[in-house]
């Protein structure tokens, strides 16, 4: 029984809830561009109207005096995350394609235990595997460093790699694969030639996912990189601990989101192009 | 370069799909096997390809072992009932594959590729992609793809059952044309349709329930169906299979006298035995055996008409379109000289006179 | 397949090889370390016995932040499941503005969490931040959000609710999407009214997608310490510290490293029988209702 009001009802929501999900977006925005006159006396909101708004912030990021420069931990950040995103796509589809195609039989574990082990490992709190994690990157002369980041990074992403091309590789149907093996390729081959060409909408999930989780991780950097290496979300935290002027923290949080709404954007354009059909359960 | 087969097993919880498969496949001849469905045709051919293990048995080319042989070195092509073609390459890149992988000039695999796909009649479809293209043609890719190989072995399961009836036919008659000179390749054609087996084959194999039944040329398999099961596989629709009794120069059916017994029956003892009779030598009269209507087919120009004498089915086929009514009385009157003679075990006795005399199977 | 063996282990073995060590020597080594009394003065592997663990039986400030953490992730879940499912459900039937939708909810989800956190950390700011300052504005007193411990939980569940509310929302949507028509055309012909659509045929038939979504949130929920840490620094006092946070103080800022070891452990194993009790009930639960 749908009202007359329903449609007002509808849109009311969801106003409500874009606003709460820009909300905080846009408070960073304006902030950034304050300067102490605009904090001090409460929250203003609109720049010339309630405050004065300067650069003050942004040039602080950016090497200015009391800040931080977020160029050098963006560019660890990337090398990091990209690093660890394609040695854990690499390594999780061959792992993913055997469990598709191949059974498994260790005394009673089968593929799907196998799979399970995989994934089980998101229930891992990070806190239980820093400090052993300290202690064997310090005996490798890792700690640091980006290698070791980068090891400790594909430990949380190896999972979620093999979680989706594993799901991907089963819509995949077998006789591809015999029509490769016929054809003259043997099993690597099969899997480089006929599998992986048809897999790019799954590839670019699970690429997403492991690009949005490797940029985020907070906890391995902080506690396993202190003054050689820091990555974009540490050197945020970072200038959240002192007493940071609120402009120069804002600026520097949208400086360090900015890249994962670039890539929502550019995940939204794919999905809305059908190029991630069949990726996406 | 024969391929041999030599007591073939696979039994999958309990179910025999293989039992006992004992065959030779020669080059140059194409091989058809005809067989219900889940008769164990895909399951042979798959371990043919190496697709598939099987529990027991051996298989050899040209005395090597071919089991021991994996996948990607038989020099085997196979076209699949489903059309399967790499859907991210076009369909020069499709039959170019395997051409690719063997390492050819890209001028030879050109040459190649082109000429399959003019033989299978797509030479102006290069450039597109499988998605893009009906059924048919998918399918023809597929095969385009299997022969521009020219590889020893050709597997084909059921290519054909896929497409709707008219493209059937015609693809039928391209495959004959198309495979008929395929020099030293030895061709394996698996099909459901008795028709389409005799008509392409050379050498016909019948499958059933895991076994091979009978082998042999299309009109040996048809005129000397070593068992009921077979005269029942290979006649579209299936064998009329009677039990009957031989009884003073009488067949009878069910009791009742059917008709006389006719010449190339005359030296058989009396006594029960199994007869069979083609539907179309079985035919509605206004004398014969009794029997009530318990179905009507009409199909094409044709009309099947089953009847059930006592507890016995038939099925007549009679030419026309007839108007023949559910529960109907009618009168069957059976063609004594087209009776075939099986023992109670099903074993073929005699076959009609019009039939080959006997001649041994390849 | 015959011939294959070699290949199947040479697929799969660099990535599990590669997962088991990474995972497997630091488990063994937390074990080990749990049972010694490694801490700030004494950093030696020795071997106490279960001492670590009889004391953190008395630990009420851990057992605290389990049940803690037990409320804010089952509590956080479940409104991210209710606001979620609740705006797929308005939003499903809808052709045009898809594009706006999947934009709204797919940014946040993919920003940094710690990152947002500080800007919420200034938003929940009491005096200066534009919570305070929006109830205002609308009458309503103003709270202390981040000076006592009832709000601090709030606004620490209001954080986790704006993050990943958006995750629900994205799966249940897809779920949505790809029901077969003919049970709603059914029960629209029967006169069905809108709740009961929806009691008996949607929510039914979503219960896959809905028990997937949950437990992966419950999953990700569970080792929520990194917002804590940046929000609200487990305070005020120690009100809204989480397991994660609390075995951050104890294990690593001091250094109580043999203690640390056995909490995390008791922690692990916690979550895992927990979670998978958890996904089995949900499971059967949903099977249930999925009957009717």
């Amino acid at each position: 029984m749908r009202s007359r009001l329903y449609p007002v009802f509808k849109y009311t929501v969801i106003a409500l809830w874009a606003c709460f999900v820009a909300g905080p977006f846009f408070w960073a925005m304006t902030t950034s561009f304050k300067n102490a006159n605009a904090v001090q006396g409460g929250p203003t909101y609109i720049p010339w109207v309630q405050y004065k708004p300067t650069l003050t912030g942004w040039r602080n990021i950016f090497g200015g005096a009391g800040g931080i420069d977020v160029i050098d931990p963006f560019i660890n950040s990337a090398i990091v995350t990209i690093a660890a995103s394609a040695i854990s796509l690499a390594l999780g589809s061959l792992a993913a394609y055997a469990l598709s195609r191949y059974r498994f039989k260790l005394g009673f574990i089968k593929n799907s235990d196998i799979v399970f082990f995989f994934v089980s490992q998101r229930i891992m709190p990070p806190v239980v595997l820093v400090i052993p994690f300290f202690y064997l990157l310090q005996w490798g002369g890792l700690l640091d460093s980006i290698p070791g980041l980068v090891i400790v990074t594909v430990a949380l992403l190896l999972p979620i790699a093999v979680w989706v091309m594993v799901d991907f590789f089963n819509g995949i149907p077998r006789e591809i694969d015999e029509m490769a093996m016929l054809d003259g390729c043997p099993p690597f081959q099969t899997f480089v030639r006929a599998i992986l060409p048809n897999s790019l909408p799954g590839l670019t999930v699970a690429a997403m996912f492991c690009a949005v989780f490797g940029w985020n991780d907070f906890f391995f950097a902080f506690r396993l990189t202190f003054t050689e290496v820091q990555t974009l979300p540490q050197a945020v935290v970072a200038l959240n601990s002192s007493i940071p002027p609120w402009w120069t923290l804002s600026a520097a949080a949208l400086f360090g989101v900015a890249p994962l709404i670039l890539l929502a954007l550019w995940v939204e354009r794919l999905l809305s192009k059908g190029n991630l059909s069949g990726a996406v359960r | 370069m024969n391929l041999s087969v030599t007591d073939l097993c696979l039994t999958v919880d309990g179910v025999d799909h293989l039992k006992n498969v004992t065959a030779t496949f020669r080059p140059g001849r194409l091989h058809t096997v005809i067989g219900r469905t889940m008769a164990g045709k895909t399951t042979l051919l798959r371990a043919l390809a190496g697709l598939q293990k099987v529990d027991s048995g051996s298989l050899t080319r040209a005395g090597a072992d071919f089991l021991k042989t994996p996948v990607w070195r038989r020099d085997t092509a196979m076209v699949y009932q489903q059309f399967i073609n790499y859907p991210h390459l076009n369909v020069f890149g499709n039959v170019a594959f395997p051409l690719k992988r063997a390492g050819l000039s890209r001028d030879e695999i050109q040459r190649r590729v082109r000429q399959s796909l003019a033989s299978v009649g797509l030479a102006d479809f290069e450039k597109r992609k499988p998605s893009q293209l009906s059924g048919g043609q998918q399918q023809r890719v597929a095969m385009a793809r299997a022969l521009a190989r020219g590889t020893g072995i050709l597997l084909l399961d059921e290519p054909l059952a896929n497409l709707d009836y008219k493209l059937r036919e015609q693809l039928r008659d391209e495959f004959k044309a198309l495979f008929s000179d395929q020099g030293d390749t030895i061709v394996i054609y698996t099909t459901t349709e008795p028709a389409e087996a005799m008509m392409l084959g050379d050498v016909v194999l019948v499958m059933h329930e895991g076994r091979i039944l009978q082998t042999g040329t299309p009109q040996e398999v048809f005129e000397r169906p070593a068992t009921t099961t077979v005269a029942s596989i290979i006649n579209d629709p299936p064998m009329n299979i009677f039990a009957g009794r031989l009884e003073g120069g009488q067949v009878t059916v069910a009791g009742f006298q059917a008709t006389h017994v006719s010449a190339h029956l005359a030296d058989q003892p009396d006594g029960a035995y199994q007869f069979g009779l083609r539907a179309t030598d079985v035919s509605l009269a206004s004398s014969g055996v009794e029997g009530e209507v318990t179905f009507v087919e009409i199909s094409g120009s044709e009309t099947f008409v089953h009847v059930v004498v006592g507890e016995t089915p038939f099925v007549v086929q009679i030419e026309g379109i007839h108007d023949v009514a559910l529960g109907d009385l009618v009168k069957l009157r059976l063609r004594p000289d087209r009776l075939f003679a099986f023992d109670e075990q099903g074993t073929l006795v005699r076959t009609p006179s019009y039939a080959l005399a006997s001649v041994e199977g390849c | 397949m015959d011939g294959l063996r070699r290949h199947k282990s040479m697929f799969l073995l660099p990535g599990l090889l590669t997962l088991f060590l990474i995972i497997i020597f630091p488990l063994l080594f937390t074990i080990r370390v749990s049972l010694s009394g490694w801490n700030v003065s004494n950093p030696r592997m020795d071997f106490i016995g279960g001492a670590n663990y009889a004391a953190m039986l008395h630990d009420s400030r851990f057992w605290a932040s389990i049940t803690r953490l037990i409320l804010l992730a089952g509590g956080t879940v479940l409104i991210q499941y209710v606001i979620g499912f609740g705006m797929a459900l308005l939003v499903w039937r809808e052709a045009r503005g898809r594009r706006f939708w999947r934009v709204l909810f797919l940014v946040p989800m993919m920003t940094t969490p710690v990152v947002m956190a500080a800007i919420w950390q200034t938003i929940f700011h009491e005096s200066l931040g534009p919570a305070n300052d929006l109830l205002g504005m609308l009458g309503l007193t103003k709270i202390p959000w981040l000076t006592e411990s009832g709000p601090a939980l709030v606004a620490l569940m209001t954080v986790e609710v704006w993050q990943w509310t958006p995750f629900m929302f994205l799966l249940l949507l897809a779920g949505l999407l790809s029901l077969p028509k003919e049970p709603f055309m059914a029960a629209a012909i029967d006169g069905a009214s809108t709740w009961r659509t929806f009691w008996k045929v949607t929510f039914p038939l979503m219960a896959p997608v809905s028990v997937a979504a949950i437990i992966i949130r419950l999953i990700e929920a569970s080792k929520l310490s990194d917002s804590v840490y940046v929000l609200t620094s487990g305070g005020p006092g120690s009100s809204t510290e989480t397991p994660g946070y609390y075995l951050y103080i104890q294990g690593l800022r001091d250094q109580q490293t043999g203690y640390g070891g056995a909490m995390s452990l008791t922690y692990l194993v916690l979550m895992i029988v927990t979670l998978t009790v958890v996904a089995a009930l949900l499971t059967r639960a949903f099977k249930l209702k999925g009957d009717s």
